[in-house]
């Protein structure tokens, strides 16, 4: 006899949906529960279309199931489960099925194995089932809202990156008229006013040509966050070559020599990786002392990462700056000491951990400063095959 | 080939009209600068429609980009498909270094891309560098005025 | 990065050639000078075929200097399958020849040719004029960006080459 009637539980209950044909067997199960303390709602049914119509109906909150029916493995009841997409526990209560098969049941899903001469154990089971379905809805939860936070954090992030981009791009226009027309202004009329218009011509020019490079600074360095990078095979003798001439008058006017040897090639983003080799190195020409700048590149590969040095006899950096020196706008001097806006090291900085790098400086013995910065290295990169032959015994040599 | 050389100048921002064409006359001896504001303008110059039914068809365009309404990707488009047009040279003087805009009015048929320089003296300097070669060193197809 | 040369210069004239390159090397202009003598060869190199099998149509010169009297195929085809390819219309091709004929400069604009230049018959302005070509091509000029990799900003140091 089974019993067919729908079930729902009232508060406090437990809602028990078994799987059993044999109706003394239900009624002991049951029994067994209520003396382990729990208010039970018990629905039993025998078959696959009795066990699904009532899942849908009474929403058990777990599921016993008797190894052999007659018409149905209890088993099954899991592929049903898994088929409605239910996260039920499902225990075994059964008789002697040897260790093996109980094991195996246990790898295909269901949560535990009770003997039915042995359904003392059964409350426990079913509290530590439950106990553990708690901690994976809990968990779920958890992960669910951590995606969404980090979902919501990427994108505001855009946001943020893009409105800089925007900001910057199209102050640039307006800036670049002020800029040039107060500088037009300037070589038209210079001598032809009074000299307190002339001073007053060159504070706006001072202003505007600042202004302009400030903005070009900022948008390099949202450029560095822009999603656009991508990693390429990118040879380093080649960039830090044009980096040097980029720097061509700065490193005529100083007498500079700048030296690599074999510098590897890497997976990065050219521009941004030239970007960095620009700055340390204009830096080192920059912040020059007494005697022209001696500047060395190198290269080594150290743990999985390609670990480059620029070092300089520049005039190096007191121990206490060092923390803040890669800080966006942080500079060390005035601008009659140094020209420039302090933004420089902060893009190297943000480029090389964009690359998931690390920055750094210490200082030489010869008083100057040596920039280190690591790239880790990712796929090895393959120069293409030589079509041109091209003597080049890498060292570049710059003076004066 | 001594005619006065023309050259039409199309950029949407006045400053710059001004500056390009002070420049180009500076630098050059014998140019007839002509400006215009937009695209549309542009066209009609070059048909010598509407008020610019007296121009004459210039030798070189120094065309801009980003202008409202019909843009320099559309006189682009309209003059390098256009049989008797597209013998003329356009060099795009533009602020973009963006891959894109620069691809884009190479495919479009423009004969040259330049930037414009933010700075004065780079500005200058990229002008003077665009009269010289163009008006110069290389050769322009010429029309004698109808 | 790749081997690209950055120009390829597109001429039968030995005196020419060795003119052309001793001023772009000269004046720093250009270091990687890539030579071929005839329109075929030129047409081999820019599609990839041929001798040239192993290039590829991602990367090519910043700008060919092309001649129009070659033998096998004149620099006229040349520039007419160059910009009627959508693989190899933007490459800049400057027409630098003798050529003092209406018909020729009004019919390479046409084809699509980014500039016409005419040889000087004297020594001192042919490098003149290469210089200055070389200058606003290679420094001026911004190339399509399927090019090179890398944008050198200023001047590049001139390398031997060959």
């Amino acid at each position: 006899m089974t019993t067919n009637k729908l079930h729902s539980a009232k508060p406090g209950q437990l809602q028990v949906l078994h799987v059993e044909d044999n109706q003394l067997d239900a009624e002991l199960v049951a029994r067994a529960l209520r003396q382990g303390g729990f208010e039970v709602s018990v629905v039993v049914v025998q078959d696959e279309v009795e066990f699904t119509q009532q899942l849908r109906a009474c929403r058990p909150e777990v599921i016993l199931a008797d190894y052999n029916l007659p018409h149905w493995k209890g088993m099954e009841a899991l592929d049903v489960l898994r088929r409605e997409d239910l996260d039920i526990p499902m225990i075994l209560v059964s008789g002697a099925l040897g260790d093996m098969t109980a094991v195996e049941c246990i790898k295909r899903g269901a949560t535990d194995y009770v003997l039915k001469d042995g359904l003392a154990r059964l409350p426990e089971a079913i509290r530590r089932a439950l106990h553990e379905k708690n901690l994976r809805r809990l968990r779920k939860q958890v992960d669910e809202d951590l995606a969404k936070k980090v979902d919501e954090l990427a994108r505001s992030n855009a946001d943020l990156e893009q409105f800089a981009y925007v900001a910057s791009h199209d102050l640039q226009e307006p800036l670049r008229m002020v800029a040039n027309y107060t500088q037009l202004l300037a070589e038209r009329y210079r001598g032809k006013l009074d000299d307190q218009a002339d001073k007053y011509i060159h504070y706006a020019v001072d202003g505007a040509t600042r202004m302009q490079t400030l903005i070009q600074d900022l948008l390099a360095y949202s450029r560095v966050g822009r999603p656009e990078i991508e990693l390429k095979p990118t040879e380093c003798d080649v960039i830090v070559s044009s980096a040097i001439k980029n720097l061509y008058a700065a490193v005529r006017e100083s007498g500079a020599i700048v030296t690599f040897s074999s510098l590897p090639t890497v997976m990065a983003n050219s521009s941004q990786l030239q970007q960095v080799f620009q700055n340390l190195i204009g830096n080192a020409i920059k912040f020059r002392g007494a005697n022209p700048p001696q500047i060395q590149v190198a290269a080594e590969e150290k743990e999985g990462a390609w670990v480059f040095s620029v070092a300089d006899n520049g005039i190096g950096i007191a121990p206490e700056h060092v923390a803040a020196i890669f800080t966006v706008f942080k500079r060390l001097h005035t601008r009659q000491e140094y020209p420039g806006n302090g933004i420089g090291l902060s893009i190297c900085k943000r480029v090389v951990e964009r690359h998931g790098g690390r920055i750094s400086v210490t200082s030489n013995a010869n008083g100057g400063s040596t920039f280190v910065f690591t790239i880790p290295v990712g796929t090895q990169a393959q120069p293409e095959g030589r079509f041109i032959s091209h003597e080049h015994d890498g060292r570049y040599f710059v003076s004066r | 080939m001594n005619t006065t050389a023309g050259i039409l100048l199309v950029d949407d921002n006045p400053a710059d009209l001004d500056l390009i064409g002070e420049v180009l006359s500076r630098s050059l001896c014998s140019v007839d600068v002509s400006s215009v504001r937009d695209g549309q303008q542009a066209m009609d110059f070059l048909h010598r429609r509407g008020v610019y039914a007296s121009s004459s068809r210039p030798a070189l365009v120094v065309l801009d980009l980003s202008m409202p309404g019909k843009d320099g990707r559309f006189v682009l488009a309209e003059v390098k498909s256009h049989p008797e047009l597209r013998k003329i040279p356009i060099v795009v003087f533009s602020t973009s270094q963006a891959g894109p805009d620069i691809q884009g009015s190479y495919n479009l048929g423009a004969n040259s891309y330049v930037t414009k320089p933010c700075s004065l003296a780079d500005f200058v300097s990229a002008v003077t560098s665009i009269g010289e070669f163009w008006l110069s060193c290389a050769i322009l197809p010429r029309e004698e005025n109808r | 990065m790749n081997n690209e040369p950055e120009i390829l210069l597109v001429e039968d004239s030995q005196e020419d050639v060795d003119l052309t390159l001793h001023t772009l090397r000269r004046e720093k202009l250009a270091n990687k000078i890539f030579i071929v003598r005839d329109g075929e060869e030129a047409l081999d190199f820019l599609f990839c075929r041929g001798a040239f099998a192993d290039r590829s149509f991602d990367h090519y010169p910043k700008l060919v200097l092309l001649d129009l009297k070659l033998p096998k195929v004149n620099g006229m085809q040349v520039l007419k399958q160059l910009k009627n390819d959508p693989r190899t219309k933007s490459i800049p091709v400057v027409i630098l020849t003798s050529s003092k004929e209406d018909r020729d400069l009004v019919e390479s604009y046409n084809l699509g040719a980014n500039s016409y230049i005419q040889k000087p018959v004297d020594f001192e302005q042919f490098r003149q004029t290469v210089k200055q070509l070389g200058l606003y091509w290679l420094v001026t000029n911004q190339p399509p960006v399927a090019n090179n990799g890398v944008r050198v900003d200023s001047l590049e140091k001139s390398h031997d080459h060959q």
